[in-house]
Formats: structure tokens, sequence, C-alpha cells
């Protein structure tokens, strides 16, 4: 009975995935419509975009520099996120700062990095970089904050110092919450990969996209979009498993029973 | 119903009792039968019952003085794929109109989900509760919960949350309030009728809770250890000022509660139960004379006593372990 | 996000800021960047009240506006419609919950190729990828907040007589008010972002595509405007939610 639990729970988001495509199927059979191809008809046109040598090393290129751009952002945005959970002068000199960069489009600062940076690798990881850092900064200033006082009186009359605390009681304890921030920041590292090269138009995924775009391939269009559909979808589920063998002590936030039926 | 105010009818014995324990017999009020509500009026005889006869029932073949019956109800939770817990056994128990009836014992003996099932918020897995003759099949305004954890609209006002009931059963809006307003300065709130409960110290809060519950009048008020988040000193005081209240129009109450003072204190009657599996381990008529005063009741050496014997049965089940 | 935190320090927060404008206007002052590529701050916000009373530039503001609203709007309604519905009803939510989790983290963007494609290069396929975009976090957090309602509050409410279909609407949607405005508030930033974006790659109009025309023509001035615009109008949108929020949550304790 656990067994076809679990297994029914793993099967439904592949469910999922093939009703969607079937949707797909029969609304672009229904319209009938040039620029709307079918699924079936998407799918084929995927071998020859990873086959195709250029888009393969379009494709990995940008994924070279979502990882950069995210493992930095990573590596810089947590230390400070945490520092600002536990300091409110921290707090307090970058929160306006951050509050006023949140709504900025990170990836709409393309065109004026560009003019500095050139239309290189760097302005794209960079413009990678802002957009995931924000979210997870955040993250860790909440976790960190949610720390209780009293687990680091039990950690100061141990003997740790301030910054062993920081290491050995606040990150652990916010690490939940700093994880819910590092796999929204993913998703938005990708998001802003795709856009930061639809934008400028040179090499990546998204001007993979946009090129078939202009010339009228719709097939590859709609392949090019299951393809970065999928690197979602499974960036989302490593990122997640992982997530969950290391935070294994603390509740999942989205398996809640229903309270009301 | 103003008949119990001379003659307390609280040794009718109809109660469920499973448990043929001989330490029974430390006190004289104890009644270890194991009647079941339906047979109750048979054995009627049994016991001497001066209230039987004020509520001798006209027309019904019901006893009319039951209000709420509990026959043979087990409640199974399931904890994890394999095990189950028998959270409630096989319990009868029949509640008269008026009766204020503790329901005592420790945590995780299925006290509060006996009150659960009286309120129709949980089905129990087999046997059945019912209200005036017609079984329970869902929560309803002639049932009122008291919950310890007060649970107040936090988006509406004092006002609001006791007007919700009355405006729930159709009361028009000036009505509803002017109800509302009496009884919020019943419960000694008068002047903070616009605040909102985040605004309010716990037990102002479970006075909203109560004011909320009187306000679409129920016929029996279901408490669920109501006083358990309290402190000490706002905990005697709301349980006077409840007992003050109850006794203008003497609702029937069941009252949850794992404090033997506090059962002994409010009520006429008193459901021991033990747990795993939670069962109804005795039922003890508390004869102590009403209106109780706190300061009065706790030099009385019959208060001092039932207190004593209570928690020397609890004593002797824990000694004898969890078998017993 | 972070506005409720910054109240009592505000030297303090005030400080990067301004540190930041002084070192942006002494790169130029001291002629480390040329004034073509980074304009002085002075030049930049006088531009900004300059282009603010043109009418051009405020039918390019109103263009984005009604995007971005539009989107949100649709967003609002879908995503707290379907999250209360997922909460409530277990076979919806056996449908919703695994099309949420493969749909949740596709990036939305990557499908506006196909939204130009099927709804043209107007409003239509702006407003979808906004409406996309801004669905999934009040989707979200509406079905967290009504999944976790206490269950005391409902039977409070059906032992007063409140049949079962009210429930829905006179506790459940209470209830879960204070986590489905954290989820608009979230969407409402998300949705001024994607609109922006979405102007930027392909448009006639809006403050994207005036930072896209200022770009072509190396304009450095030009595209700085839009940008704060924007930004300006994120800051001004998520400070009349917030009032929203404080308004409508007075009773809640965290709010």
């Amino acid at each position: 009975m656990i067994s076809s639990a679990v297994l029914t729970r793993r099967a439904a988001p592949v469910l999922a995935c093939v009703g969607l495509l079937a949707v797909w199927q029969v609304a672009s059979l229904a319209l009938k419509n040039d620029s709307f191809p079918t699924a079936i008809e998407a799918i084929r046109a995927i071998p020859d975009i990873l086959g195709d040598r250029e888009s393969l090393t379009n494709i990995l290129a940008s994924l070279r520099r979502m990882a950069m751009g995210f493992g930095v952002a990573v590596l810089v945005s947590i230390p400070l996120g945490l520092l600002m959970g536990r300091s409110r002068g921290i707090a307090a000199f970058f929160n306006p700062l951050l509050m006023v960069i949140y709504p900025v489009p990170k990836a709409a600062l393309m065109p004026i990095i560009m003019l500095w940076l050139g239309v290189g690798d760097a302005t794209k990881t960079l413009v990678i970089f802002l957009g995931v850092s924000l979210p997870v900064i955040y993250h860790s200033f909440e976790g960190a904050k949610a720390v209780e006082e009293k687990m680091l009186w039990s950690g100061a009359a141990m003997g740790l110092s301030s910054a062993k605390r920081l290491v050995r009681i606040v990150l652990p304890v916010a690490l939940p919450e700093i994880l819910t921030g590092c796999r929204t920041g993913l998703v938005l590292a990708l998001i802003t990969m795709i856009t930061s090269e639809m934008i400028a138009r040179q090499s990546g995924a998204g001007n993979i996209l946009f090129n078939a775009l202009d010339m009228g391939q719709y097939d590859t269009v709609f392949a090019m979009i299951i393809i970065v559909g999928t690197m979602g979808i499974c960036l989302d589920a490593i990122f997640e498993s992982v997530r969950a063998r290391l935070v294994r002590w603390s509740e999942p936030q989205f398996d809640m029973p229903l309270s009301f039926s | 119903m103003k008949a119990r105010q001379n003659g307390r009818g609280s040794n009718d014995a109809l109660d469920g009792c499973e448990n043929d324990d001989p330490s029974g017999r430390l006190l004289a009020k104890v009644v270890p039968l194991n009647v079941r509500a339906r047979e109750a009026k048979d054995r009627m005889t049994v016991v001497p019952a001066r209230s039987s006869e004020w509520m001798r029932p006209v027309n019904s073949q019901e006893p009319a003085s039951a209000i709420i019956e509990i026959d043979r109800v087990s409640q199974v939770f399931q904890t994890s794929a394999r095990k189950d817990h028998l959270a409630l056994s096989d319990i009868s128990l029949t509640i008269e109109e008026g009766a204020f009836v503790s329901i005592l014992g420790p945590s995780g003996c299925g006290k509060s989900t006996l009150l659960y099932i009286v309120g129709g918020f949980v089905r129990p897995t087999s046997g059945m509760a019912k209200i005036r003759g017609h079984t329970i099949t869902g929560p309803g305004p002639d049932r009122g919960p008291v919950f310890q954890e007060f649970a107040l609209f936090p988006w509406k006002t004092v006002l609001g949350n006791v007007m919700y009931g009355p405006r729930q059963q159709g009361v028009r809006t000036a009505e509803a309030e002017a109800q509302s307003r009496a009884l919020i300065e019943m419960v000694g709130l008068k002047g903070f009728e616009n605040f909102y409960p985040k605004e309010l110290s716990g037990g102002m809060k479970q006075r909203v809770a109560l004011a909320r519950t009187l306000a679409y009048q129920p016929e029996v008020l279901l408490m669920d250890e109501p006083f358990g988040a309290l402190d000490a000193h706002t905990r005697t005081r709301l349980q006077n000022d409840l007992l003050n209240i109850w006794e203008r129009d003497r609702k029937t109450v069941l009252f949850v509660t794992h404090s033997v003072d506090e059962a002994v204190f409010l009520s006429d009657k008193v459901v021991m139960m033990s747990k795993s599996p939670g069962r109804i381990r005795q039922v003890i008529d508390i004869d102590l004379p009403r209106p109780r005063r706190r300061n009065e009741l706790l030099l009385d050496p019959r208060y001092q006593k039932y207190v004593v014997d209570i928690e020397r049965m609890f004593d002797e089940s824990d000694e004898a372990g969890p078998f017993s | 996000m972070m506005s409720r935190l910054l109240s009592p320090n505000v030297l303090l927060g005030v400080a990067p800021i301004a540190l930041i404008l002084a070192l942006w206007q002494g790169l130029v002052s001291f002629g480390l960047a040329p004034a073509v590529l980074l304009p002085p701050p002075g030049f930049v916000f006088s531009r900004l009240l300059q282009q603010l009373v043109t009418l051009t530039f405020q039918q390019e503001i109103a263009a984005t506006l009604i995007r971005l609203f539009a989107g949100f709007a649709i967003a609002v309604v879908l995503g707290v419609s379907i999250g209360i519905a997922a909460a409530a009803n277990p076979a919806i939510n056996a449908v919703v919950r695994p099309i949420v989790r493969v749909l949740a983290p596709l990036p939305k963007v990557a499908l506006y190729p196909a939204l130009l494609l099927l709804l043209g290069f107007g409003h239509g396929s702006k407003v979808t990828l906004v409406a996309a975009d801004a669905l999934f976090p009040i989707l979200l957090s509406t079905y967290y907040g009504a999944s976790t309602v206490e269950q005391k509050l409902i039977w409070s409410a059906m032992a007063a007589g409140t049949p079962r279909y009210e429930i829905l609407f006179k506790v459940v949607l209470p209830s879960a008010m204070p986590s489905i405005l954290t989820g608009c508030r979230i969407g409402l930033v998300i949705s001024c972002i994607v609109v922006f974006l979405a102007e930027m790659i392909t448009s006639t109009d809006g403050l994207g595509h005036a930072l896209v025309t200022a770009a072509r023509t190396f304009q450095a001035v030009d595209m700085f405007v839009p940008l704060i615009t924007i930004s300006l109008l994120g800051l001004i949108l998520n400070g009349l939610l917030g009032a929203v929020r404080s308004y409508l949550l007075r009773g809640f304790p965290e709010a």
C-alpha cells in the first residue's frame, strides 16, 4: 500500500506532462494554425537541435553562465543574508538598498551593462548573478532572523564564538529557509538566462528561440520551448531532492494534509 | 429545568460505566453499573433517583432528562501506515439536561475526541452519539464549542465575533448587535467591543469565545479544556465567572479537563477516563451544594475528599501500569 | 517584501544609497567614466522629470500599466480561486498539484515566442505572459494559506450554523488572506519585471520599448529613465499593496 501511494505520487507529474502535451496536440490540431505545430512535430524537432553542434555549444554555454552566476550569487548572498538576520545594524544598512533594487527588472540592465562590459559572458553572468542574489539574501535573512535567541545562548554558554555560532547554529537552523531561497533563485537564474539572451540576441538558448521565430521555423521554436521547460523542471526536481535530503528533519512546506474537505 | 435548583438530579446513574474496579467503593456516590444508555430506563429502579421522578417522561420512550446519549462509541485513528490507535473504546454515556458534566482524564485518553464526536466534528469509527434522540451527523447550533485555542476569527472585532452566530442564524443586524453587546457585558468585556482578538489577553479571548458561543444559544456547551492555556490566577477567575453565568440558565455543559480540582469544583458529575484505549473508568456524582463559592468550597471536607479520592484512583491506575 | 523592516534606522539605510549616488557622481566627475556611457545622476533625474511631463512618455507608462494590471488581475483571480479550490477539494487537488509541480518551475518567458505566434504581437501575448508568471506565487501561497487554516476556526463557524459551502468564503478565504497577500506582493513585483522584459523583447510601445529604442541609438540617459520609472512604479505599487494589506489584515497578529 505504501509503495503504490509513493508510485502514484511519483507518476503524477509525469501524467501531468503527458496530459499537457495531449492538450497541446489536440489544441494545435483543432486550430490548424501554420505557426502552431503539433506537440508531436515539436518533439520530432528536438533531436535536430540537440544533434546540431552549434546549437548544443550554445545551450551548454548558456548553462555554464547560469551555473557561474548562480554559484557566485549563492556564495555571496547566504553569508550576507545570515549577517543581516543576526545584526540589526547590517540589516538596517542593506534593507533599503535591496528594497530599491528589488522591483528593478534585472535582465533589463543588460543594455546598460553591455555599454560597459560588452556583449560577452561577463555581462550575462553578472545579470544572472543579480537576479539570483535577491531571493537568496531575502530568505537567508528571514531564516537567520527566525533563529531562537535561546539556541544561541546555549551555544554561547558552550563557549562558541559569535562567528562559530553563525556557522554552527544559525546556518543549519536557517537552512530550510535558505534552500527555499536557492530554489527560487535557481528558477530565476534560468529565467534571467533566457531573457538576457533574448534581449542581447547574440548566442545561447534564448537566441536560438528568437532566431527560429524570425526565420519562421516554428517547430524549432516549440522544440526549444520543450527543451528549456524540461531544463527548468529537471533542475527544480534535482534541487528538490537534494533539499529534501539536506533538511530531512524539517517539515515539508507544501505537503500539508488537507485540513478542509 | 428549574426543578434542578432544589433537587439536583445528578444521581440518576444513566451513565455507562465500563469499569468494575472495586476501588469504586471508595466513594459513596459511585455507581459502578455497566449500563448502556438504551438499557438505562429498564435499570432505573436499581438506583434511587430523586430527579427521575421530576423528569419522568410524559410521551417519550427515552427518559426526558437525557439530552445527549453516547452509545458504544469507538474511535480508531490511523497514526501511520501500519499502526492503528484505539483512541476511544466502546464508550457509552448519557448526559442529562441541565447537568454540568466534566470529562476528566490524562492527556491522550481521548476525552477531547469524545467531545468532538458529540460536537459532530469527528465521526466515530463505530457507535453513535445522539442529541434529543437524533443521531448526530454534523455540527449544529444546538451544540456550541469553546476551545482551548479560543479559535476567534482574527479578522473580526470582539463584537463581530460575537455577532457571527446570530447573524448566521438569520437574526437581523440591529438585534444581533444588541444581543451581542449584552453578552459582551455579561462576560465582563464592556468597552472592548471594537478590539481585535490580538489586542486581548488570553483570559479575555476566552471570554469572547464563550460569548460568541452563547450568542447563538446552544442547548449544550461543549468546552474543550477551555482554561488549559491560561495562568492559574486567570483560570480561577474564569471558573468562578463561568459558574455564575451557568447558574443563570443552567445550560447543559460538557466540560473536558485534566484538572481534578477544576472538575470537582464545577461539575455535578465527573466522568473519569483512562487511556490506551480510552475508556470510562468511573462516573462520580459530585454532591456539593450550589451555588458554589470557591473560598467556602476549598475548606469543605467533602470537596477535599472528592479531590483526594479521584487523585488516588488515577495514581492507582498508574501504578498498575498501562494494561490495568 | 522588505518594507516592514526598516522604519527605525532610516539614516543608516539611506547611507548605502547615498554612497552609490556619490560613487556614480564621482566616477563621472573625475573622468573615470565617460558621460556617454554613464551620465551623471543629476542629469538622469532631471531628464526623468522632464520626460514625466511629456505626453508620449506618459503614453508609454500607460501602455505598460494597462498590461501590468490586466495580467496581474488575471493572475490574482485564477491563483486565488484555483488555490482555494485545490485546498478544499481532494479531487481538484489531485489534478492541480501535479500540473502545478510541472508548470511552476518552467521558465515562463520561454513561452513568450509561442504566445507571440498564437496571440500576436499586441497586448494579448504580453498580458498572458505576465499572468502566467504572476500566477504561481499567488496560487501556491493561497493553497498554503487555505490548507493550513486552523481546524477549530472552521469548527467554530460550522457549530454556529454556517453551511459547508459558505465556510469557504466566510472562514477559509479570510483566514488565508495573510498568505494570499504575501503571494500577491511577490506576484506584483514579478508582473512589473515581466511586463518590462516582454516589452523589451518585442513591442512598439511601453517603457521596455523606450529602453530598447534608447539602447539602439546609444542614448545612455534615455536608457536609465525607463528603468528608473519602472522601479519607481514597482515601489509605488508595492507600497499601495502594503497599505491594502495592513488595512485588510488589521486584525491579524503578525501583519
